[in-house]
């Protein structure tokens, strides 16, 4: 019996060996969708000094410095910024300044400054500039003190 | 068995902070159907910093106006390079459809000069199914 089983196994194998071993092949479709991506990391806040006259007070003024931002997209969204309202002055001030805020940007895009919205349609990484300008008119001027305003960089 | 449990449990939580990461907010656009008088959306905020930061999300409405949304939670502390969801339930006020801003917004550095405050808006638009 035992000589029989093993008569019967090689065979087997030996007829086997004739046979070529069938191979299919399947395709695994990976499917991804993107939606609109942004990013904003902060890396410095801005700096304004008053102009000699004293009617501005601005980063583009002499020693003064730009917010510097990083944004990092998809494309298929908008930059810009908002009006400020918040801000702090020192209490001699009493006459009113316009803030008028602006950006520029220099990387995968570049966006020359503006204080309007931009649209970005393309993907890339960009070092965005953020600039603060506070005047005052007439005969008014900056008053000894310290301060302080808000910019608001949005991306949708 | 047991093991599969685990073995999902720990895949599917480590897979959590590299799905959401290095984002600032994660849908950035919707539309949502609803049958009811509010429509929902779960965003995703993330912190991209190496540091805790302070995070507050607002709805507003086409033309910025604040929107009476149930935002929850609306304001929480995120850790570095970390996300989390947040619930916004927003009502149609008897519209048909209504679209809404949902922003995520953070000042990491406080006490400087010129603070920049980085928003991220996404659009999302609600109609309703009656």
């Amino acid at each position: 019996m035992k000589l029989f089983r093993a008569t019967i196994g090689a065979a087997l194998l030996v007829a086997s060996l004739g046979e070529t071993a069938s191979a299919t092949t399947q395709n695994v479709i990976f499917n991804g969708t993107i939606t609109p991506t942004c990013t904003l990391v902060i890396a410095t806040n801005g700096t304004m000094t008053v102009s000699p006259d004293l009617q501005s007070l601005s980063s583009h003024n002499s020693g003064g410095s730009a917010g510097t931002v990083t944004l990092t997209t998809t494309g298929g969204v908008s930059l810009s910024v908002d009006p400020v309202t918040t801000t702090t002055v020192p209490s001699a001030d009493t006459t009113s300044t316009t803030w008028t805020p602006t950006y520029s940007a220099a990387g995968a895009h570049s966006i020359v400054e503006t204080g309007s919205a931009t649209a970005i349609t393309t993907p890339g990484a960009d070092l965005v500039s953020v600039n603060l300008a506070g005047t005052k008119g007439g005969s008014n001027r900056f008053a000894n003190g310290n301060y302080q305003a808000t910019v608001t960089l949005r991306c949708e | 068995m047991k093991h599969a449990r685990i073995l999902a449990t720990a895949l599917a939580v480590s897979l959590i902070p590299i799905a959401a990461g290095a984002q600032s907010m994660s849908p950035m656009r919707g539309e949502v159907n609803s049958f009811t008088d509010a429509f929902a959306v779960r965003v995703f905020p993330a912190n991209p910093y190496d540091q805790k930061i302070k995070v507050e999300v607002h709805v507003y409405d086409q033309d910025f106006q604040p929107v009476d949304a149930r935002i929850s939670p609306s304001v929480f502390q995120l850790g570095a390079q970390a996300s989390r969801p947040v619930l916004v339930v927003v009502p149609f006020g008897g519209a048909a459809e209504r679209k809404v801003r949902i922003c995520t917004e953070s000042i990491p550095f406080p006490n400087q000069q010129t603070q920049i405050r980085a928003q991220i808006c996404g659009k999302f638009f609600g109609h309703r199914k009656s």
